[in-house]
């Protein structure tokens, strides 16, 4: 039985992790500022990993596990689309894919005040922004941008939601444009509403837009650049 | 009966030290946040993971951690005579209150304060050593679904027939009567989570026995880190 706990922290980066695994030792490393990010702990002087994935890296002193889940951790200033599941006096239930139901204020839309609470049914999509994500909070969302502001937050009307793995949304979300979303941007015209919590809403004027949409985003999960452009390509020619 | 033939093949052809071939997989239930399937030789469970969510019991949140909650159930038809009651009676009970204390020693469960996490596993076809199976099962469900842990939890078993200690126990070997040892371990850390025992062992040969299942657990570690993608 082979022994990796000996190797250095560089020949972990870019590789799968496991939890427990020991990824870097304080005690052995020069520079010893470092900042971690997501998935990993400080045990002593040793940092593991707590969640399995892939470990990043990025200069000067950044480490952070890069997985996908299909649960959601709420983080500030994330945009997330989430489902109303009841609403109480002063706020309403959203569900985010959460450990917890997250807080909506009803005061928390553009020019909201007590005489124009809206009134959402149960069941509702919602584009909202985290505020707070405070440990061991309820998470606290909002309809309105940082200034105040409507800019596009508030409910989706018709269209379609799927679900998918948090790895997948960050991918559509990410600059320069995710290939999937370049390719069928080329040939097919539609509204997207991506939620870093693992949702996604398509809208189009006609359905088969829709779900061919729809059907190549959940399908582009693991596939590369060049795998991702043919699988568009192949599935537009059975629309066209 | 031979447990251990005089050419030192038990019953199914196996060394006394060889363990049953491993299989796993990650993600098959799709509606669960994460779940395996994991089979040890015949013995074949499927785990889903439900969680972090709300608590569904208010009465059960706990302010400063996560709720763990753990079902084991087997399938009627996962012996050779199909069971009439397959979950809440005392076997599956204990078993699943076993797996559960297991896996609440790994997972970072302050992390996650008022949630609640759901643990299922199954029993499809039970050739001995479920419980261990279902902990391995368990931990790459646990692992699949990105809850935050310590350290992976593996399992394996061992017993003490026909003189020789032999490892990973099937059902024939297991209800030979014979002491049958299972043991849950941290393996980075070096700890041991579980340790269980029927029947009766003199402490020399239990130090043997014991220390054979531990390398048991070991073997399925590395079948965990080699074999498997948590890429995406």
């Amino acid at each position: 039985m082979e022994n990796k706990q000996s190797s250095s922290p560089a020949s972990f980066i870019d590789s799968t992790i496991v939890p427990g695994d020991v990824v870097l030792d304080l005690s052995s490393m020069t520079n010893q500022t470092i900042k971690l990010g997501g998935g990993l702990r400080q045990d002593c002087d040793v940092i593991s990993a707590m969640k399995a994935g892939t470990l990043r890296f990025s200069k000067p002193n950044k480490y952070w596990i890069e997985s996908s889940q299909k649960r959601y951790v709420p983080c500030v200033e994330d945009t997330v689309l989430g489902i109303v599941v009841d609403s109480k006096a002063d706020n309403f239930l959203i569900d985010i894919k959460g450990p917890t139901l997250a807080f909506l204020p009803v005061l928390a839309f553009e020019g909201g005040t007590r005489r124009n609470i809206p009134k959402f049914e149960l069941g509702t999509l919602l584009y909202l922004r985290v505020v707070k994500a405070n440990f061991g909070m309820n998470p606290e969302l909002s309809c309105t941008d940082a200034s105040g502001k409507a800019a596009e937050f508030g409910p989706l009307k018709d269209g379609y939601m799927f679900e998918t793995s948090t790895g997948l949304s960050r991918k559509l979300l990410s600059s320069p444009t995710c290939p999937v979303l370049e390719a069928l941007g080329k040939k097919l015209s539609f509204e997207i509403a991506v939620g870093l919590n693992g949702r996604v809403w398509v809208n189009a004027a006609s359905p088969d837009t829709v779900v061919v949409v729809a059907n190549a985003i959940m399908n582009s999960e693991s596939l590369s650049t060049a795998q991702q452009i043919i699988m568009v390509e192949h599935l537009l020619k059975n629309i066209q | 009966m031979e447990f251990v033939s005089p050419e030192g093949l038990r019953l199914d052809g196996r060394r006394p030290l060889e363990m049953r071939q491993l299989r796993a997989e990650i993600g098959t239930v799709a509606k669960a946040n994460g779940s395996a399937v994991l089979e040890m030789g015949n013995t074949k469970v499927i785990a889903a993971v439900y969680g972090p969510r709300e608590v569904q019991n208010r009465s059960q949140i706990i302010n400063d951690q996560a709720l763990v909650r753990c079902e084991y159930s087997m399938a009627n038809f996962s012996t050779g005579d199909r069971m009439r009651k397959p979950k809440g009676d005392r076997r599956s009970t204990e078993i699943s209150l076993v797996i559960r204390q297991t896996m609440e020693a790994c997972i970072l469960t302050h992390l996650m304060p008022r949630s609640q996490i759901d643990i299922f596993v199954q029993v499809l076809q039970a050739d001995g050593g479920t419980r261990s199976a279902c902990i391995n099962a368990a931990t790459l469900a646990l692992a699949d679904a990105g809850i935050p842990m310590r350290d992976i939890v593996t399992s394996c078993s061992a017993g003490y027939l026909n003189s020789t200690p032999l490892l990973d126990l099937n059902y024939i070997e297991d209800s030979a009567g014979g002491p049958d040892v299972t043991v849950g371990i941290l393996p980075k850390l070096d700890k041991v989570t579980l340790l269980q025992m029927d029947a009766k062992l003199p402490v020399d040969i239990f130090e043997n026995v014991m220390g054979l299942a531990i390398e048991g657990c070991k073997a399925v570690v590395n079948y965990i880190r080699e074999d498997h993608q948590f890429k995406h």
